[in-house]
């Protein structure tokens, strides 16, 4: 199976350096739609969706594989070795900040840089440690995941894949960004909010941008303070922001700071 | 607009059947209606610019809101039927089906929400989803069974197409004597009259016979082992004659494939505990196969020795060897190298499964070398080295004695008329005195006539069983000292006490060795007087 179908991969832009921007649990590279034109006169941008979530090929749905973020950061990886020439930025949100960190830390040669997102190293909270959550809390959403489709039926399937090519048919498809199969979305839910990778922060040795929310549910502020405080050398920025997706809701204040991070690296 | 429209849009809004909600995009409630007020159970002072939308749900729901709500509002402008308990003033949840849009109002940005109550909705989805996923583990149950039933299926019919290729062997080793024999009894008709055999055709004769009986007891030994059925008779003994006696046995047929066999024993003399006749068996089995996979030239030995507490028996040949993926199968019943009817060597490929067998009854270990096809074969039979007996009784030889012109008088049972015919012509040259009967009241009858010394009884007869027959017997005054024999299919400990508890003195399993059946007859007849 190709690649580009397996990740629905979309090249955007003509610069001379590479970016990567992964999407987090919950939508697909949708989400973007701030960023690539923001970057693709500097960059050439790269975009594409997890597999099991928006236009990826479910069926190369692997419960093993997805079992952890390793399964992802594989992925990232094959994607850099077949569409990226030198080192990439990678920006990342959410969960894929951890998916690209356990990538940069087996190929740091790939990486030039990477923002992180709203990120979590670990989102159940642990003695000291905050993340912001109880298991109960997870298994609340496991919950309330299972109770929503978001319009998913096995027969809404095809006209998924086709919409992103069809804005006018989108319009029609509500929730359509978010659409997945069910297990796959509780699936994914269970590895991502259960995911622990704070052991693998202090192994990263690239440029690292930490861009957090100043209210966010999911990636509280301490969480920030914690990726930052654990990876050396790395860079904490505020974005006065209310939720997770700051690209979204403040993408001029996130370009921002985006810009200025990418400045000051090599 | 007239005020009475306006009092009347208003009243909708307030009252309407589901539950209304402005936000800004910060999530601050801007305006509740009543019924959404009335099913949270707050007052709409309690919501309006106080609380944020995403605190009356549960943290479940909030980050559903954050995840999944909050992109798509921005994305798409519009979100529905998406299903989230919201949280009652009382702390109890509220199943609710919620459509949103986000649009400009007065410069603004804001999500106006329609809320449902989905409480059966919810407990309605719950029972499909249960019912869904039982649905699907009982189909992955069943595809299990399934997956395992074929398996069953494919063993079976593999084990039924050994057997089937077994039983053709079989009869194809049954039928290669039988065609010297019939040809014999041909030539002996065309000959007439009361011509004796000549010693040529008692060499064909007895060689045919024994080896339709070794067919015969290889096959009746192997099912008895897998049965459980066969008892041994462990004795401390000494292998080195034993074995000595087992490779003379097998000089002929090796020479007469053009092969030599050569023994190696040691001068002191090696104890086990051993059952003899089965491990002759075991011996013989092992140089008969090195003598069928040998070609003419080669060489077998026959070697024993004592190491690390056990007597290590080994047979090697320079003969047509083993593949090595093969060595661990060879002791598998039907498992011949060669498709059954494919071979000139005859055998039904469960001599190897036999010696296995009754090596490990003696609690012993067997195993195969080879260097490869071409490169001779050796099997090393491992049984426990014991200590030498005390004191190692002589061993008696039995003595062939007719019981003289006074002799015994004996009545012979058995339906199988040939089978009691030959009995009576042996102990009939025994010196005994025999009468025959083929049926259980035909025998009682000519006893009760002539009461004999002894009776020979086969259990299976048309009329009575023999057991039935000896109960008889001993009721009757002539009948109270006979001394009465069993001969049984089965040489199990239950068939012994089932003859012993009908009144029968000695068991035999059949075919009777009558050389035995003297001995024991005569160890006993005097003592009745």
């Amino acid at each position: 199976m190709s690649l580009q179908r397996r990740n629905n991969i979309n090249i955007h832009g003509a610069g001379q350096a590479t970016m990567v921007l992964v999407h987090g649990f919950g939508c697909d590279q949708s989400m973007w739609r701030h960023m690539v034109p923001a970057f693709q006169d500097s960059h050439r941008i790269i975009v594409f969706d997890l597999v099991g979530s928006g236009g990826s090929d479910l069926s190369a749905y692997d419960q093993t594989k997805y079992g952890t973020l390793h399964g992802y950061a594989q992925d990232l990886l094959e994607i850099l070795d077949h569409y990226a020439d030198g080192p990439v930025v990678l920006v990342a949100h959410s969960v894929s900040a951890m998916i690209g960190l356990l990538a940069a830390n087996a190929a740091p040669a790939r990486f030039a840089a990477q923002i992180m997102v709203g990120p979590s190293a670990c989102y159940i909270d642990d003695e000291s440690y905050r993340g912001g959550f109880s298991r109960a809390d997870i298994e609340d959403l496991l919950d309330t995941m299972a109770g929503n489709y978001l319009g998913w039926s096995s027969t809404m399937a095809p006209a998924i894949m086709g919409a992103a090519d069809q804005p006018e048919l989108s319009v029609e498809l509500t929730n359509s960004f978010c659409r997945t199969d069910p297990d796959i979305a509780k699936h994914f839910a269970r590895v991502t909010f259960l995911s622990d990778h704070r052991a693998d922060l202090a192994h990263c040795t690239i440029p690292t941008l930490v861009m957090q929310c100043t209210d966010d549910l999911i990636a509280p502020r301490e969480v920030g303070e914690f990726i930052q405080r654990a990876i050396t050398g790395s860079k904490l920025v505020l974005i006065d922001n209310t939720g997770h997706c700051p690209h979204l809701s403040a993408p001029d204040a996130s370009i921002a700071a985006m810009r200025e991070f990418l400045a000051g690296s090599p | 607009m007239t005020d009475a429209w306006r009092a009347a849009a208003a009243d909708l809004w307030e009252q309407a059947p589901c539950g209304l909600l402005v936000a800004g995009t910060d999530g601050m409630v801007l305006r509740a209606n009543a019924t959404m007020c009335r099913w949270l159970g707050y007052a709409p002072a309690e919501l309006v610019g106080v609380r944020k939308f995403p605190e009356l749900m549960p943290m479940g729901a909030r980050v559903f809101l954050q995840t999944h709500w909050t992109p798509l509002l921005q994305i798409q402008g519009s979100v529905s039927e998406v299903q989230l308990d919201l949280l009652h003033r009382q702390g109890h949840r509220v199943p609710m089906i919620l459509n949103a849009i986000r649009r400009e109002r007065d410069g603004r940005m804001q999500d106006e929400i329609a809320v449902l109550i989905a409480t059966d909705r919810k407990l309605y989805e719950r029972e499909l989803l249960a019912a869904r996923a039982k649905s699907e583990a009982v189909a992955i149950d069943l595809e299990q069974a399934q997956l395992k039933l074929r398996q069953s299926n494919d063993a079976l019919f593999a084990e039924q197409r050994r057997k089937d290729e077994f039983l053709a062997t079989l009869a194809h080793e049954l039928r290669n004597p039988l065609a010297p024999l019939s040809n014999l009894v041909e030539v002996i008709r065309l000959r007439g009259g009361d011509a004796r055999l000549s010693e040529r055709e008692l060499q064909v004769l007895s060689r045919q016979v024994a080896q339709m009986a070794r067919l015969v007891d290889d096959l009746m030994n192997i099912s008895r082992i897998s049965l459980g059925r066969i008892d041994l008779r462990l004795e401390p003994a000494d292998l080195a004659p034993l074995l000595k006696y087992v490779a003379e046995e097998a000089f002929p047929s090796a020479q007469a494939a053009g092969l030599t066999i050569r023994t190696e024993l040691p001068a002191a003399p090696l104890w086990a505990n051993i059952d003899r006749a089965r491990l002759t068996q075991v011996v013989a089995n092992l140089l008969n196969n090195s003598v069928k996979y040998s070609l003419p030239g080669a060489h077998i030995v026959l070697r024993a020795t004592a190491a690390d507490g056990a007597v290590v028996i080994e047979v090697s040949d320079t003969g047509i060897g083993i593949p090595p993926d093969q060595l661990t199968q060879i002791f598998n019943m039907f498992s011949q190298l060669t498709p059954a009817l494919e071979r000139s060597q005859g055998g039904l490929g469960i001599g190897l499964a036999l010696v296995k067998g009754l090596v490990a009854l003696h609690g012993g270990t067997v195993e195969a070398h080879s260097e490869g096809t071409g490169k001779g074969s050796r099997f090393t039979v491992r049984l426990p080295l014991i200590a030498p007996p005390p004191s190692v009784a002589r061993e008696t030889v039995p003595t062939l004695l007719g019981l003289g012109e006074s002799g015994a008088t004996v009545v012979i049972v058995d339906d199988n008329a040939d089978a009691a015919e030959v009995l009576g012509m042996a102990m009939e040259m025994l010196g005994y005195r025999v009468t025959v009967a083929h049926s259980a009241l035909d025998a009682f009858r000519l006893m009760a006539a002539s009461a004999p010394q002894a009776a020979v009884l086969d259990i299976g007869l048309p009329d009575l069983n023999g057991y039935q027959l000896a109960q008889m017997i001993r009721g009757e005054p002539w009948g109270a000292a006979m001394v009465l024999v069993a001969a049984t299919g089965w040489g199990q400990e239950s068939d012994k006490r089932a003859a012993r508890d009908a009144g029968f003195d000695l068991h035999f399993t059949k075919p009777l060795d009558f050389i035995e059946l003297d001995k024991q007859l005569r160890s006993v007849l005097p003592k009745r007087g």
